[in-house]
C-alpha cells in the first residue's frame, strides 16, 4: 500500500524530517507500506491541504494546525499569542485535556494526529526593536495567524496582510516595518538582511504554532494492526525528535541573525505580561464570541501548568 | 492559435437558443469586467488607506483576490463566445472541410464532458463549503460558499456557451472551429 | 509504471490533444482528468475543481489583469501614433528613421503595457501605414512591428514575468529589472539591422521628405510627457516602498485609464467598453491557462513525473552549456506552438531544478526563457504577433509579415548568445538596485 504525504516545506526542514522519520520507520518494519513524502507544496499549496486530508483524498500532511481555523474555528486556538510559555510547556499541553478536546474535533473530519509538535517565533523590526506593546505604535506590521492580528491592532499597529514569501520585498521597499513569523521563516527567508533588530523566542515567547503530522482517520483505520502499529511506532520516535529540534531552531536562528549583524532584542516577563493583558482583550475576547465552546477550551488550555 | 484573432465572434443566426446563450454570456462578460473594475479600486483604496492613513489594511487582499478568480470563472463563457481561449489550430487548417467538422464535434464533445466534470465537483465543493460553515481562516473570516459558489456558477454558464456552439456547428449556423472559407 | 516512460506518454498525449483544435486550457484540463482518471482513480476528478481555483488563489495573479488594462486603455486612443511622431520628428535626419522611431515606441509602449500582442496593436495601427505610405517594404514595415511588440513582455511591466514569477517563487520586482537591459539590448539590435537595410536598399527616399525645425521638435513632447509619468510614477511606487509590484499595477491601470479618459477624450461608454471588453477577453484567457496548467502541473506531481524528470536529469553528466543549449531548443519549439504563458506553467516546474542544478540564475533564466517566447510570438507556424499586423493591415501576405519579421528573430538569437556570454546584462541591475542575492 502506499500513502501519501504532502507538506510545505524544503527536505531540510526540521518538518520534514518529522515526516521522513515516520516515513523511514515504516518502511524499515516491512509491512507492505510505502509513506511517498510530496514536500516543497508540490502537491497541494499550504492552505490547501486540509481539505483533501479530511475528505481522503490525501493520507498524511503536517501543517499549522491554525491554517485549518476557517473550518473548525477552535483550532485558532494552536496560535493564540501567550498561550505557550515555554518548549516544555508545549510539550505539557500537547497530552492535556485541552489537545484532547481538540483531537475530538479532528475526528469530526475524520481527521487524527500522529505526530504533536510546536514551534516557536518572534518579532523582527526594519529601523527598531519589537518587545513591548508600544513599540508596534503605528508601524505597519505582518503578523502570522489571525489572533496575532487582532492583538497587534490592539496594540495600535496597522496590519498588512500578505504571504510570508512577500515579507522579504515590502520590508525591502518600506512598505512594512515590522513582521512576526516563526523562527525557521525568519531563516529561509532571510528577513535579516532587512531588519536592524530581531526579539526571538526565548525564556519567554508569545508566539508558538501547533504544526502535527495528520493523518485521515478512516485511511489509518483501514490498515492492518501491523501497519498501523508500525506507523505509531515511528511517529512516537519523530515526536521525540521533534521537541529535541524544535528547541534548536530558536537558537539557530539567533545564530544567523547575529552573523548578519542584525541586534539581538530580549522579551521581558512583563513585556510579555503587557502582550498577554491586549491579547485577553483582543484576540482571546473575540475567540471566545466567534466559538461556541471558545470559552471552555480555552480554560483547558489555560489550566495546564 | 490563429484562433485568438483571425476567427469572428460565434454566430449565433436567428436560432432563438443560440441567441438566449449568447445573451447570457454577454451579460456574464459584463459581470466579469465590472469584477475586474472592482479589483482596481479596491487596490487603490487599500494602497491609500495603507499609505496616507497609515490604517489597518485587512480585507482588501482576500476580497482582491476572490474578486479575480470570480472574474475569470464568470467570464469563461463570454470568451468563449468572443473565441478569445487560444487554440492551436494548424491542423483543423489543413483538413478538408467534413474532417475540419467531425474533429470540431469531437474537440467541443470533449470539452463539454470535461466541463460538466468541473461544473459537477465544482457544485459539490461549493455544496460542502457551505453545508459544513466553512470561512477563511483571516479577521475578514468570509464565508468560503460566496467565492466558492464562482466554480458552478462560471462553469454553468461555460458549459451552456460551450453546448450552443456544438449545437451551432451541427445546424452550420457556425463554421467549425469559427474558420471562415478563405 | 515507470514514472519517465509515463511522462513520456503524457507528453505525446498532451501534444496530440492540443493540436487538435480544442483550446489550450480545456485541453490541460482535458489530458490531466484523463491521466488522473486511470492512475489516480475516479476520486482525484472531486480535486480538479479545488486545484483550478487554489491555482487563481494568489494575490500577485491581480498585476495581470492590471498590467493588460494599462496597455489596452493606451493603445485605444492615438498614444501611440503620439510617441513615434515625437521620435520621428527627433530622428528624422537617420536612414530609416521612421522604423526606428516606431521600434522606439514599441519599446516606450511596452513599459506601459504587460502583453504584447498590445504593444504590436498600439503602435502598428499607426505606424505600418505610415511606413507603407513612406515606401518601406511591407516586410520592414510589418516585421519590425511585429519583433517590436514582442518587447511588451520583456519590458517591464510583463505578464509572462509575474507568472514566471509566481510559478517558481521569484522576486517579481527582480524579474521586472532583469528584463530592461536585455530589452533595450534587443531594441538596439532591431534599430540597428532596420538601419543596416535600409541603408542597403540604397533609398534616399526612406529618408524623411522633410526636416522639422525645433520648434516643431518641442511642441510635439508635452504629448509625451504623461506616458513617461506614468512609467515613473510605477517604477517609483514599485521601488520605493509605496506599493508591492502587484499593487502598483492596480495603480497604473487607474493612472492609464484616466490619461485615455482625460487627455484623450475617451469618455463615451461605447469606447470604455471596447477597452474593458478586450483587457477582460485577454485577461480571462490568460487566467484560465493558469488555473488549467496548475491543474496539469498537479497531475505531473502527483503520478511523480515532475520529481522523476528532475532525478534524472540530475543523474546525466552533460555540460551545463549543452544542457542550456537542449533547453532552448525544447523553449523555442514549445514557443512555436504554444502561447507564452502556457509553455512557461508547464516547463517551469521541470526546467527551474534543472537550471538551478547546473548552476544556472534563475532570474538570468527568465530572461533567456522570455526572448524564446518573443521569438515564438513572431514565428510560425503560429504566431501571436503574426495575426495583431495581419489584422492591422489585411492586405499584407501573412508571408510578407513573416519574411520581414526572420532577420529580427535572427537578432533575438544573437541577444541569447550575448546574454549566455555576458550574464550580468540580466542580473546587474537586480543586484544594483535591490541588493545582491545569497
Ligand atoms: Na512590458
Ligand atoms: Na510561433
Amino acid at each position: 500500500t502506499e500513502l501519501r504525504l504532502s507538506h510545505q516545506w524544503s527536505n531540510k526542514d526540521i518538518r520534514h524530517q518529522v515526516a521522513q522519520i515516520v516515513a523511514d520507520e515504516v518502511a524499515a518494519a516491512d509491512v507492505d507500506l510505502d509513506i511517498k513524502i510530496f514536500g516543497s507544496k508540490s502537491l497541494f499549496k499550504p492552505r490547501e491541504q486540509y481539505k483533501p486530508l479530511s475528505r481522503g483524498q490525501l493520507d498524511m500532511t503536517v501543517l499549522p494546525l491554525s491554517y485549518a481555523g476557517g473550518q473548525q474555528p477552535a483550532y485558532n486556538l494552536t496560535l493564540m499569542p501567550g498561550l505557550v510559555k515555554n518548549h516544555d510547556h508545549a510539550a505539557r499541553l500537547s497530552s492535556s485535556p485541552f489537545m484532547e478536546a481538540l483531537e475530538a474535533k479532528m475526528a469530526d473530519d475524520d481527521v487524527m494526529v500522529l505526530v504533536h509538535g510546536y514551534l516557536a517565533g518572534g518579532f523582527a523590526g526594519k529601523d527598531k526593536c519589537i518587545t513591548s506593546p508600544d513599540d508596534v505604535k503605528g508601524l505597519q506590521t505582518r503578523a502570522a495567524g489571525k489572533s496575532f492580528e487582532q492583538m497587534l491592532a490592539g496594540a495600535g499597529a496597522s496590519i498588512a496582510s500578505m504571504a510570508s514569501s512577500e515579507i522579504y520585498n515590502a520590508m525591502q521597499t518600506g512598505v512594512l516595518s515590522a513582521a512576526n513569523t516563526s523562527s525557521s521563516s525568519f531563516v529561509s527567508y532571510r528577513i535579516y538582511e532587512q531588519v536592524s533588530c530581531y526579539t526571538p523566542a526565548g525564556d519567554v515567547a508569545l508566539w508558538f504554532m501547533y504544526q502535527p503530522l495528520l493523518m485521515n482517520k478512516s485511511t489509518f483505520d483501514g490498515l492492518t494492526e501491523a501497519q498501523q502499529a508500525a506507523i505509531l511506532a515511528g511517529a512516537a520516535k519523530a515526536e521525540a525528535f521533534y521537541l529535541e529540534e524544535a528547541k534548536k531552531q530558536d537558537a539557530a536562528s539567533v545564530t544567523a541573525y547575529e552573523e548578519a549583524g542584525v541586534e539581538i532584542a530580549e522579551m521581558t516577563a512583563e513585556d510579555f505580561a503587557a502582550w498577554r493583558a491586549i491579547a485577553q482583550e483582543t484576540s482571546y475576547k473575540k475567540f471566545v464570541e466567534e466559538v461556541p465552546d471558545g470559552q471552555a477550551l480555552l480554560d483547558l488550555a489555560l489550566a495546564v501548568e | 492559435m490563429a484562433g485568438h484573432s483571425s476567427a469572428a465572434v460565434a454566430h449565433a443566426g436567428n436560432n432563438p437558443f443560440l441567441r438566449a446563450v449568447a445573451a447570457i454570456s454577454t451579460l456574464a462578460g459584463w459581470v466579469s469586467a465590472a469584477m475586474i473594475v472592482t479589483a482596481v479600486a479596491i487596490t487603490c483604496q487599500m494602497i491609500f488607506i495603507r499609505f496616507v492613513l497609515n490604517g489597518s489594511t485587512v480585507w482588501q487582499t482576500e476580497a482582491v483576490i476572490y474578486l479575480v478568480i470570480s472574474a475569470t470563472l464568470v467570464g469563461l463563457p463570454y470568451v468563449q463566445r468572443l473565441r478569445g481561449h487560444v487554440n492551436v489550430d494548424l491542423i483543423p487548417l489543413m483538413l478538408p472541410k467534413p474532417a475540419r467538422k467531425a474533429l470540431a464535434i469531437l474537440t467541443l464533445s470533449a470539452s463539454i464532458v470535461i466541463v460538466a466534470i468541473m461544473l459537477w465537483y465544482g457544485y459539490e465543493y461549493w455544496h460542502f463549503a457551505w453545508a459544513r460553515g466553512w470561512r477563511s481562516d483571516t479577521i475578514w473570516g468570509v464565508r468560503l460558499w460566496i467565492p466558492y459558489l464562482a466554480l458552478p456558477f462560471g462553469f454553468a454558464l461555460f458549459l451552456l456557451q460551450l453546448v450552443a456552439d456544438l449545437v451551432a456547428v451541427l445546424l452550420k449556423i457556425d463554421q467549425p472551429f469559427g474558420l471562415e472559407d478563405r | 509504471m515507470d514514472p519517465l516512460f509515463l511522462g513520456a506518454i503524457v507528453a505525446v498525449a498532451t501534444i496530440l490533444v492540443l493540436f487538435s483544435g480544442v483550446s489550450v486550457a480545456l485541453g490541460l484540463l482535458i489530458v490531466s482528468g484523463g491521466f488522473l482518471v486511470i492512475f489516480d482513480g475516479m476520486r482525484s476528478l472531486e480535486l480538479m475543481p479545488e486545484i483550478l481555483f487554489g491555482k487563481l488563489d494568489n494575490f500577485a495573479l491581480l498585476s495581470i489583469p492590471m498590467f493588460i488594462i494599462m496597455g489596452a486603455s493606451i493603445s485605444s486612443t492615438r498614444a501611440g501614433a503620439d510617441l513615434y511622431e515625437a521620435l520621428e520628428r527627433w530622428l528624422t535626419r537617420v536612414p530609416g528613421g521612421l522604423v526606428i522611431s516606431n521600434l522606439g515606441a514599441c519599446a516606450l509602449f511596452a513599459a506601459m503595457s504587460g502583453s504584447s500582442p498590445a504593444t504590436c496593436a498600439a503602435i502598428g495601427k499607426m505606424g505600418i501605414p505610415e511606413m507603407r505610405k513612406r515606401g518601406y517594404p511591407d516586410g520592414v514595415a510589418a516585421g519590425s512591428i511585429a519583433a517590436g511588440g514582442t518587447l511588451g513582455i520583456l519590458i517591464p511591466p510583463s505578464v509572462t514575468m509575474i507568472v514566471y514569477g509566481i510559478a517558481t517563487e521569484t522576486s517579481i520586482g527582480r524579474l521586472f529589472l532583469a528584463g530592461v537591459i536585455p530589452g533595450l539590448l534587443l531594441v538596439g539590435l532591431f534599430m540597428a539591422w532596420s538601419l543596416y537595410s535600409t541603408w542597403k536598399s540604397g533609398d534616399t527616399n526612406l529618408l524623411s521628405a522633410r526636416s522639422y525645425t525645433w520648434k516643431e521638435r518641442f511642441e510635439v513632447l508635452p504629448r509625451v510627457v504623461p506616458f513617461l509619468a506614468i512609467i515613473l510614477g510605477v517604477l517609483y511606487a514599485m521601488y520605493g516602498g509605496i506599493a508591492t509590484p502587484s499593487e502598483t499595477a492596480a495603480v497604473g491601470a487607474l493612472l492609464c485609464l484616466l490619461i485615455a479618459i482625460v487627455i484623450y477624450k475617451l469618455w463615451h461608454p461605447r469606447d470604455l467598453w471596447v477597452v474593458l471588453r478586450d483587457s477582460t477577453k485577454e485577461s480571462v484567457m490568460i487566467l484560465f491557462i493558469i488555473a488549467a496548467a496548475g491543474v496539469f502541473s498537479y497531475m505531473l506531481s502527483s503520478l511523480y513525473i515532475t520529481q522523476s524528470i528532475a532525478e534524472w536529469i540530475g543523474t546525466l553528466d552533460v555540460n551545463r552549456w549543452v544542457l542550456m543549449g537542449a533547453v532552448n531548443v525544447f523553449l523555442l519549439i514549445a514557443g512555436f506552438f504554444l502561447p507564452p504563458v502556457a509553455v512557461i506553467l508547464m516547463a517551469a516546474p521541470i526546467l527551474l531544478p534543472i537550471i538551478i542544478t547546473a548552476g544556472f540564475d534563475p532570474i538570468w533564466f527568465a530572461v533567456i526563457l522570455t526572448i524564446n517566447m518573443e521569438i515564438g510570438l513572431i514565428s510560425p507556424p503560429v504566431g501571436l504577433n503574426l495575426y495583431v499586423i495581419s489584422g492591422i493591415a489585411p492586405d499584407i501576405q501573412l508571408k510578407t509579415i513573416l519574411l520581414g519579421s526572420l532577420p529580427f528573430v535572427a537578432c533575438m538569437v544573437v541577444a541569447i548568445v550575448l546574454l549566455c556570454l555576458f550574464p550580468g546584462l540580466a542580473t546587474w541591475l537586480p543586484d544594483a538596485v535591490m541588493g545582491a542575492r545569497q
